[in-house]
């Protein structure tokens, strides 16, 4: 497979990733308005359902990114995130030459992504829902929420290699298994950081409300961080452990 | 191995081959053999196909009904 069909494809799996992932966070921001947060520390997702909300939230990512994996995981390897391209290649499972290639189209895919949201949903979609753009929770430290995205980043890069880079793996349950791990870490880290765990996932949103004016660039050294750090101790841990 | 095929028409040929799909025994007339491509990856590795292919024989019979399609 051509290095731009692959290069399209990682550009349209990470599209559909935060079309429908952030998108769904920046919605409950939006169904949420007027309704009174109980604390400082519920900024609107959580006002609805609780954790219940977050839950929400992780499902639309778990669906979107096992449909990504499913679609195209046979033609450019369905990374749709930095930090998992750079792990793979920390471990010599990714070409260098390929490696910009692949992170300069899932931003491409990103900002389009949090673009058309913005053009089907309206200026509410930045003013309110953020585009679901991720940033520390009240009372959550630079420091802390690099902690958490690389904790959730290496559970999520764990899971990949378990499940799908390991070939003793049973075929066919990557998609599944990995969306719905993402899901998960989204229940409990959403309320920290937002729960990136992804460079380009946070990227789409923030350049899209650059366009509206609003500036979270302060906070992207966290996303990139945080999920690079945790992806690479994970596939370096994972080979440690996996071999005889 | 006799030819299944040639049997049914009452001739006797010795069987060179055996169909991948029902296992019948085929002789040189009654057998396809085709070239497949082998494509080696999947998630989270890009699909490659591989410069060589892999041979595959079937009878004249599955070889139409694949082709049906």
């Amino acid at each position: 497979m051509s290095l731009s069909k692959r290069f399209l494809a990682e550009l349209v799996g990470t599209f559909i990733l935060v079309f429908f992932g952030p998108g769904a966070a920046a919605i409950t921001l939006m169904i949420a308005k007027g309704s009174s947060p109980p604390n400082p520390f519920n900024i609107g997702i959580g006002a609805l359902g609780g954790l219940g909300d977050w839950f929400a939230i992780g499902m639309a990512f778990a669906l979107a990114i096992s449909a990504v994996i499913y679609s195209i995981g046979r033609i450019s390897g369905a990374h749709i995130n930095p930090a998992v391209t750079i792990a793979l290649w920390a471990t010599k499972r990714f070409p260098s030459n390929e490696v910009a290639p692949y992170i300069v189209a899932q931003l491409i895919g990103a900002s389009l992504g949090s673009i058309l949201f913005f053009a089907c949903v309206g200026i509410e979609a930045a003013t309110v829902g953020g585009l679901g753009a991720t940033a520390p929770f009240p009372g959550i430290s630079y420091g802390q929420a690099i902690l958490a995205e690389a904790i959730g980043t290496f559970l999520l890069m764990f899971v990949i290699m378990g499940v799908a880079v390991d070939q003793r793996a049973p075929p066919g349950f990557a998609g599944l298994v990995i969306g719905l791990t993402v899901g998960g870490i989204i229940v409990t880290i959403g309320n920290i950081t937002g729960s990136s765990l992804n460079p380009a996932r946070t990227f789409g949103p923030y350049l899209g409300d650059s366009l509206v004016g609003i500036n979270l660039w302060q906070y992207f050294p966290i996303y990139i961080i945080g999920p690079i750090v945790g992806a690479v101790l994970a596939a370096f841990l994972y080979d440690y452990l996996a071999k005889e | 191995m006799k030819c299944y095929i040639c049997a049914k028409e009452g001739k006797e040929m010795d069987a060179v081959a055996i169909c991948i799909v029902c296992g019948m025994g085929v002789c040189m007339d009654h057998l396809v053999r085709e070239e497949m491509e082998v494509w080696k990856g999947d998630y989270p590795f890009p699909s490659k196909k591989l410069k060589k292919t892999i041979p595959r024989i079937v009878c004249q019979i599955c070889y139409s009904a694949y082709k049906e399609d």
